[in-house]
């Protein structure tokens, strides 16, 4: 079989978030199973699909013993729809996205950047040809539509910025110039070069072309096995790979993600700090070479935007913390939070949101836009990761936790953010003893914004800052020795 | 990293196995000869400079104090402190030692977001510093104390590090130099001292967050334990009393019986006996087997390597579910 959508026979794909788990031996053997990556969508996986001309059946949180019964009612039959699905499409039959059926959870969101998840085989150049990919852009083309893409994750050297400006300095720069895509971000990159590796490498590979660029780097943590081994595959599997695609990896740690961090774990530095600049990566970066550091979100928007002639204007979202199980949505720009969230399943009612990854925002507030205009008006982070906290939860536990997490894990190397962060956990533990410093906690969460060397510290402070704002009746009972969630008690009573 | 586009054969082979667990910055001087506004006043600084060079050659309208800058020698810009932040026209508020002196910029000192992060963070400096200046063989030749008074510091935000408790041990053991982590305010000059300069590869920057602290490449927790020469360059550019030459560590403690340096905090590492000279046993022993300098440990360690330390298991760090409060 060379092209998965050329289905005459049917087609089973087995679309699974556990890396680790394999087919049953009685059904791998078969060459009508196909096995995909995610969908984003962990809480209906296993996720079996099956496929015959212009028509897929959906069998959500499929077992071994259900695959099993699939793949012989539809190898007995030749029907689709032989083993009782949860629901069926009709779709064109060429299709090279999924397919979202009604009645299994699939529908928030949209396919697009993220068309090629829990439907191409991640690893077969086949099924990315047939998606109009491998395409090789011209330079001039690649920045017309970097001027219109903005950076995706704090991982990203152009984060929430316009990409040209950036291109342009490592194109006019001398050396041996490296495009490096950071995987170590959250999920959604995860699931992109899990599930559609060569979405990501298309972009980086046309990007290296476009600034005369020597070689690209995938970086990932250590412990990312399944990223690891679905791009080596890739990279060996890209028809007429044209410079070289190494893989390199840090540690699994937060701060490994940070950009220049980035560049001292590939270059193999023992401790990772941030580096000062300017100048940037752009001009000194691996090796002091000129250096694009890119998330695969990034990257992947530029590549489906070189088959549209234009990118396409969706943010990729993933929401955890309170929910049955996270998933990763693709949402329109002009869509809201909500539109991410209708993608879980809430384990209470709603309470507040941390918008923005490990050291989000704190709102009450879904109705807010996804595009990082809106987010940032409402001091919400861009990163692409919304906790959800249900009603049980306490705020001023849940920010206390995440900025003790920055005094503990932060690089070390600036007085802002490693002696910051320590005093802000304690201005948080003093509330409470009953002292409550609101101003004070402004002051210095302003500060560590305006003098930090890198991001992580910058955005440190947010939880809390955005917290005391929104949630300043639940301060002020901790320091009446209250706490309304009746999650901070035992401590209180002491 | 599997590729090989790089190799250090430039590299003196000395320098090849130093480890000093700081990042590899990018110069930061500027390209050419600029012309800065500095409050106000022009200033021509020469090819190469920061912003710093420009502020130190004028009366400035606010003090800028740039603890960890020291700005001779190639030791730094650290840029750690962040007690030198200034406001630009064109770039906001920017770190005065470690940003280019582009010529036409235009530096206030004395607008109010970067004057209040000098405030912060120099408190923020000093609310992880031993204050116990009466007692410090640097009273009275300290920057820190210098520039708090300078800044007309009284009480600090955030108080200073005077629990016992948390105090870590003296390094008493060599019988040269002084250790006291208490006072240190991580500016590196003695790492890059140590390895830029003289080359002899003994301390590095260790830990990350508050755990951040001045070790040794060798792995071991003593300065007699390390392949310390006693150059003394490091006690030289420390700008506390942090690293002090042994024999003054007391010259300017106030004179009232029961005060001295080492009781101020309590708990030391004392020397075991063995040394004589100024080189540690470890030092010698390296000497007499090895031609080549060795730290003692694998100084390109692999990401591997850095990763099996890391006991967080995947996504860890995403759950921020540690005890609290």
């Amino acid at each position: 079989m060379t092209v998965t959508n050329a289905n005459r026979e049917p087609i089973i794909r087995v679309s699974d978030s556990g890396p680790d788990r394999s087919l049953p031996t009685s059904v791998s053997t078969s060459d009508t199973i196909v096995e995909v990556g995610s969908t984003g969508f962990t809480t209906i996986e296993p996720l079996v699909m099956v496929t015959r001309n212009g028509t897929t059946s959906f069998y959500p949180q499929c077992s071994s013993a259900k695959l099993e019964d699939i793949v012989s009612a539809v190898n007995e039959t030749g029907d689709v729809t032989a083993a009782e699905p949860d629901a069926t499409v009709d779709h064109d039959p060429e299709t090279s996205q999924l397919p979202v059926p009604e009645g299994i959870g699939l529908e928030p969101g949209v396919r697009d950047v993220t068309g090629a998840c829990g439907w191409r085989r991640p690893t077969s150049p086949a099924d990315h040809k047939a998606a109009g990919g491998f395409v090789e852009p011209d330079p001039e083309a690649v920045f017309d539509l970097g001027d219109q893409l903005r950076g995706r994750g704090w991982g990203d050297l152009c984060h929430d910025s316009s990409l040209t400006e950036t291109w342009e300095a490592v194109r006019a720069g001398d050396g041996e110039k490296t495009i490096v895509v950071n995987a170590q971000g959250p999920d959604a990159d995860k699931l992109l070069l899990g599930s559609a590796p060569f979405e990501v490498l298309d972009g980086a590979v046309a990007l290296a072309h476009a600034v005369g660029g020597d070689q690209v780097v995938v970086y990932t943590s250590t412990e990312n096995r399944h990223t690891i081994e679905t791009v080596r595959e890739a990279v060996s599997a890209y028809p007429d790979l044209s410079l070289p695609v190494d893989i390199a990896t840090g540690p699994a740690e937060h701060r490994a993600a940070e950009p220049t961090m980035a560049l001292e774990a590939i270059e193999g530095n023992h401790r990772l700090e941030a580096r000062i600049g300017p100048p940037g990566p752009e001009s000194a970066g691996l090796h002091g070479q000129p250096t694009l550091v890119h998330t695969p979100r990034t990257l992947a928007h530029l590549s489906v935007a070189f088959r549209h002639g234009e990118p396409r204007n969706t943010r990729m979202v993933t929401v955890r913390g309170d929910v049955e199980a996270p998933a990763t949505v693709e949402v329109p720009e002009t869509g809201t939070l909500k539109t991410a969230v209708d993608a879980v399943k809430l384990t209470g009612e709603f309470k507040a949101a941390s918008v923005g990854g490990q050291f989000g925002g704190i709102t009450d507030d879904l109705d807010i836009g996804v595009d990082p205009a809106a987010l940032s008006e409402a001091n919400l982070g861009t990163e692409g990761v919304v906790h959800l906290l249900a009603d049980e939860r306490c705020v001023v536990k849940f920010v206390g936790q995440r900025t003790r997490y920055a005094a503990e894990e932060n690089c070390g190397r600036c007085v802002p953010c490693r002696e910051g962060t320590t005093q802000l956990a304690d201005l948080l533990r003093d509330v409470y003893d009953g002292t409550y410093e609101p101003s004070k906690m402004r002051e210095l969460t302003t500060v560590m914004e305006t003098s930090s060397i890198c991001a992580f510290g910058v955005e440190a402070g947010r939880p809390a800052r955005t917290a005391v704002a929104e949630f300043e009746a639940e301060f002020e009972a901790h320091a009446d020795g209250r706490c309304p969630a009746g999650s901070c008690l035992e401590t209180l009573e002491v | 990293m599997s590729s090989e586009h790089h190799d250090t054969a430039d590299a003196p082979p000395l320098t090849e196995k130093i480890a000093p667990g700081t990042a590899s910055d990018p110069s930061t001087g500027s390209d050419a000869p600029a012309t800065v506004t500095v409050d106000g006043q022009e200033v021509s600084v020469t090819a190469g400079s920061t912003l710093i060079d420009a502020i130190e050659a004028v009366d400035t309208d606010e003090y800028v104090p740039a603890l960890c800058h020291y700005g001779r020698e190639g030791i730094g810009p650290r840029s750690e402190c962040r007690t030198c932040m200034v406001d630009t026209d064109a770039y906001g508020v920017v770190p005065a030692c470690s940003f280019p002196a582009e010529d036409g910029l235009r530096v206030e000192t004395d607008a109010s977001e970067a004057s209040q992060a000098r405030d912060v963070n120099f408190d923020l400096v000093l609310s992880n510093h031993n204050l116990r200046c009466t007692t410090c063989g640097k009273n009275g030749r300290c920057e820190l104390q210098d520039g708090a008074i300078e800044q007309e510091i009284e009480e600090p935000r955030y108080g200073v590090l005077d629990d016992r408790d948390e105090y870590e041990p003296l390094d008493d053991s060599s019988s040269f130099i002084q250790i006291d982590r208490n006072k240190c305010i991580l500016c590196n000059r003695c790492v890059e001292a140590c390895n830029d300069v003289q080359v002899e590869g003994v301390l590095r920057v260790e830990g990350s967050g508050n755990d951040t602290r001045i070790g040794f490449q060798s792995d071991v927790e003593t300065m007699e334990e390390s392949t310390c020469v006693s150059c003394g360059h490091c006690a030289t550019v420390c700008p506390t009393g942090s690293l002090v030459e042994k024999g003054i560590e007391d010259a300017t403690t106030i004179p009232l019986p029961g005060f001295t340096q080492k009781n101020s905090i309590g708990k030391s590492h004392e020397n075991t006996g063995k040394t004589k000279g100024p080189m540690t046993p470890k030092k010698r022993q390296q000497e007499t087997t090895e031609p080549q300098m060795d730290g003692g440990n694998d100084l390109v360690a692999s990401a591997d390597a850095a990763a099996t330390e890391d006991n967080s298991p995947t996504d860890n760090w995403d759950d921020g579910e540690s005890d609290w409060p």
